[in-house]
């Protein structure tokens, strides 16, 4: 769990990727910002500083989970080839030819099911399904329908845009799987995926982020042996007086 | 993050600066010369706009001080007591409504001597004019002297207001003086308040902020209040009054049974009863402190009675502490935050914005939709990691630390081949060709190319063996042959004649006009010529003139006299070799000599007039006259004064 900022900017969700078997990191000016992935990370899994189509907005272009990575039909072949030879052979890299090139903001996903913007190809569906390994969905958050931008998930829980209702954020909750409660980063950003990224044991937010936003995710995706009650419970008062 | 900001306020300049500020405006920013003899509608616009001007400048710097200046009624009620009680509200609004005042005055007096200047008859009336209305101007900004050195007083104070935000969460510290209110302040915030061992010694308000459960929260400390009727309470304890009155806030009542601070717990108790409509639907804390010296398990008869009769209060609860062993600070601080949150939530959830937030609170729980499991996918080695500790001489060398040995930011450039997972790691920086639409050059190498380039090679010398290549003679006619002369005659006779069109543009004399240039043209020219051209030449030469014409002196000719040179009959004769005079040369006729000498004369004037042996003459004799670069003027911005 730890707060980080690229190059003066708070949406670190949308220069990097975290997932359970990889971190892309988007190279950018100096070293700070991927020696925090690297600091927590890089025991665990690879982290990869890349750019996608020569674009540093990687979290918002590329796609993935433990089992696979999409990316944009931007992406260049060196790119491609980088990322082939960083990531290890049980991750499916795949490029997509959709429209909606901003896969970061069209899909979100865990390991085991997807969100998927309503108006994705029938074919992405299908690759999306098969490369990620996953359930497809089409759904909206609070209306939106770019959900990989409106939340933020892992298979362990997930935050929605704070203006989700009660009857969505219990639908969704049933699709995915996982508890799921309406929040906030960066001091009262609804962008939960620009604002955060997270897998099943660490968390990075942007350094806006409050306390009580903080102890928001950390309950809600068990990081550190926090439970989600934990929200309901104790951080109730907190919660209605900010 | 408070909205009230009272920092910005413009610095007030007291009367006579702003009357300079706004003359050197003037002054710099109008036109500063007009002459008499300009046209009478030009003067009076020069010295319109320079009034119109003043206007504007004073406008301006009035409507600043006017905006800038918070309103007392559209503030939070606490900002406008509290400055009702620094600054006196009365006092305030004339200050700023003098100000109003002359602004419009202002606006009339520029009216006015608009409108006289309309009928000003000459440069010294327009100018008198313009000079009253700016002593007029200057006259009523004069008058508001003593505004303006108020305002600018105000304006220091209210820059150094702590900012209280008076809508957050608030732990007000109030109580007699010297009971321990700066030290709890201190104990709870890095504000570092003042404490001495007398009464008065915080003599405004101080606040400080604090994080508890993930919130922040607002100290603010008061001074100390004494027990007599409002009326005669002075400007430090009305501070506190007001804070009480206006914040929404968790009220800390001190309270010091040593009595250690000079007053007797029978005082500090009737000061509470006397302050306790001001504590009305807030939750109240009894703080009871010095708790080292005397504990109120220890206070006798009487005293408990007094304390007992407080704690009968609804809403009041009392907790125990000592600033000075920091026993039960940290649960006083507790008590506290949690009472104001709970008021607070509970004042929430009454209202209706907690609609809004209550997803917030709402935790999704999934109903199971198959009965597969969906575990998390943390890594062994997630769990057994060592966390990553900077000051570890063993810990992991960073890329920062990496970027920060090689040179910094900028400097640095990253290996991202680094981490390649490859089946060999020599392959690692191995140079990869060029990837294009998805192949590299390797995708297009053929293993058979060097046989199949051998073969080729092969084939082609045979072929040049056999003669495939050996073209026929290419046999020219005798049509084609004269064709290809003509053409390459005219041709070369083409770049003669751009040769010497050429030759005759680029040259650096006058040239005489072809009609002039008789001399040029020779019978003999002329048949040469048409020979040249294959035209017989005989009739053409008859009928040229020196031919046709007859002796030129013995006929006098009509209607024009030749230029002459020197004389018409020369006293001697003169040599044939002898120049002619070449101001003459090429004229035809007298009047076409006077034009040419009205040109001359008036080309030449200007260099004449500077002093110039003629056209060619560039010379600079001083390259900076003084007289033109000094002076009021911007440097050499005229050629003249």
């Amino acid at each position: 769990m730890a707060r980080a900022q690229f190059e003066n900017s708070n949406d670190i969700g949308v220069f990097s990727r975290l997932t359970n078997s990889y971190a892309l990191v988007a190279i950018g000016g100096s070293e700070n910002f991927y020696s925090v992935f690297e600091s927590e990370l890089a025991d665990v899994i690879p982290v990869v500083h890349t750019s996608i189509g020569g674009t540093r907005i990687i979290g918002r272009l590329t796609a993935g989970n433990r089992h696979g990575l999409l990316l944009p039909n931007t992406t260049t072949d060196q790119e491609l080839q980088h990322m082939r030879n960083s990531l290890p052979d049980s991750v499916a890299i795949q490029r997509v030819e959709e429209r909606l090139s901003a896969l970061g903001n069209v899909i979100a996903c865990n390991d085991y099911v997807a969100l998927v913007h309503p108006d994705v190809d029938r074919e992405t569906e299908e690759i999306i399904a098969d490369v990620l390994k996953v359930e497809v969905f089409r759904q909206t958050i609070a209306g939106n329908v770019l959900v990989g931008s409106y939340c933020g998930l892992s298979n362990q829980g997930g935050i929605v845009h704070p203006k989700t209702s009660v009857e969505d954020q219990d639908e969704l909750s049933s699709l995915l799987q996982i508890p799921l409660v309406a929040g906030t980063v960066n001091r009262g950003s609804d962008l939960i995926g620009a604002g955060l990224v997270v897998n099943d044991w660490t968390a990075f937010a942007g350094l806006d982020t409050t306390s009580t936003e903080l102890s928001v995710i950390e309950s809600i995706f068990k990081l550190q042996d926090a439970q989600p009650t934990y929200i309901v419970n104790q951080m109730r008062d907190s919660l209605i007086d900010t | 993050m408070s909205i009230y900001n009272f920092k910005k306020v413009q610095v007030v300049p007291n009367g006579p600066d702003f009357i300079d500020i706004v003359l050197s405006k003037i002054q710099r920013k109008t036109p500063t010369v007009v002459h008499a003899t300009y046209q009478i509608g030009r003067i009076r616009q020069f010295y319109m706009r320079k009034v119109k001007f003043a206007q504007d400048c004073f406008d301006e710097k009035l409507e600043q001080i006017l905006t800038d200046f918070p309103k007392l009624d559209e503030i939070h009620p606490f900002y406008s007591d509290l400055m009702n009680v620094l600054y006196d509200r009365d006092h305030y609004k004339l200050a700023l409504g003098q100000i109003n005042t002359a602004k419009h005055l202002i606006d009339n007096v520029a009216k006015d001597y608009a409108r006289l200047l309309k009928f000003g008859d000459s440069l010294y009336r327009c100018k008198q004019l313009k000079k009253a209305a700016l002593g007029r101007m200057a006259t009523v900004m004069k008058r508001q002297k003593d505004s303006l050195a108020y305002l600018e007083q105000v304006r220091q104070h209210l820059a150094r207001l702590p900012s209280i935000d008076p809508n957050t969460r608030t732990l007000l510290v109030c109580g007699y003086p010297n009971v321990g209110k700066s030290s709890f302040m201190n104990k709870l915030t890095r504000a570092d308040v003042e404490v001495q061992p007398y009464a008065f010694t915080t003599k405004s308000l101080f606040v400080g902020h604090m994080d508890y459960n993930y919130l922040r929260w607002q100290v603010i400390d008061t001074p100390g209040i004494l027990d007599h009727p409002l009326e005669e309470r002075n400007t430090i304890e009305m501070q506190s009054i007001t804070a009480l009155a206006h914040l929404r806030a968790c009220i800390m009542f001190f309270i010091d049974l040593s009595e250690e601070c000079g007053y007797s717990v029978g005082d500090q108790c009737k000061l509470f009863h006397a302050i306790k409509p001001l504590f009305a639907n807030k939750p109240t804390l009894l703080v009871v402190n010095k708790i080292d010296v005397k504990r109120p398990e220890d206070l006798d008869d009487e005293r408990k009675a007094l304390l007992d009769e407080i704690l009968a209060q609804p809403d009041v609860t009392m907790v125990q502490m000592s600033t000075f062993t920091d026993e039960g600070v940290m649960d006083v601080k507790a008590t506290a935050c949690t009472q104001l949150l709970a008021s607070r939530v509970e004042m929430k959830m009454k209202g209706n914005k907690v609609n809004d937030i209550i997803n917030k609170l709402h935790l999704s729980q999934p109903v199971a939709r198959d009965d597969r499991d969906r575990p998390a996918a943390v890594p062994e080695a997630a769990l057994t990691r060592v966390k990553y500790d900077p000051n570890d001489p063993n810990r992991r060398q960073l890329e920062r630390d990496l970027e920060k040995e090689q040179g910094g930011a900028g400097v640095f450039n990253v290996d991202l081949k680094k981490i390649y997972m490859l089946d060999n790691d020599e392959w690692r920086y191995d140079t990869i060709p060029e990837i294009m639409d998805g192949k590299n050059v390797q995708d297009f190498v053929d293993p058979e190319i060097e046989a199949k380039l051998d073969a080729l090679e092969r084939e082609e010398e045979r072929l040049i063996a056999e003669g495939f290549y050996d073209s026929e003679e290419e046999v020219i006619d005798e049509a084609e042959q004269d064709l290809r002369d003509a053409a390459a005659e005219i041709r070369s006779k083409k770049d003669l004649i751009v040769q010497a069109h050429r030759a005759s543009k680029g040259k650096n004399r006058p040239s005489i006009p072809i009609k002039a240039r008789t001399s040029a043209r020779t019978v003999e020219g002329l048949q040469t010529h048409l020979a040249s051209m294959g035209v017989g030449s005989d009739a053409a030469a008859d009928r040229a003139r020196s031919r046709t014409r007859k002796r030129a002196r013995s006929e006098s000719r009509v209607g024009e006299d030749i230029v002459r040179g020197d004389s018409q009959a020369p006293a001697k004769r003169q040599a044939v070799s002898q120049v002619r005079d070449r101001s003459t040369m090429g004229l035809r006729n007298s009047s076409q000599k006077a034009v040419a000498e009205k040109i001359k004369v008036r080309s030449q004037t200007q260099s004449n007039l500077l002093a110039k042996a003629g056209e060619s003459d560039r010379a600079i004799k001083t390259k900076m006259p003084k007289h033109l670069f000094s002076g009021k003027r911007g440097n050499g911005s005229a050629s003249h004064r």
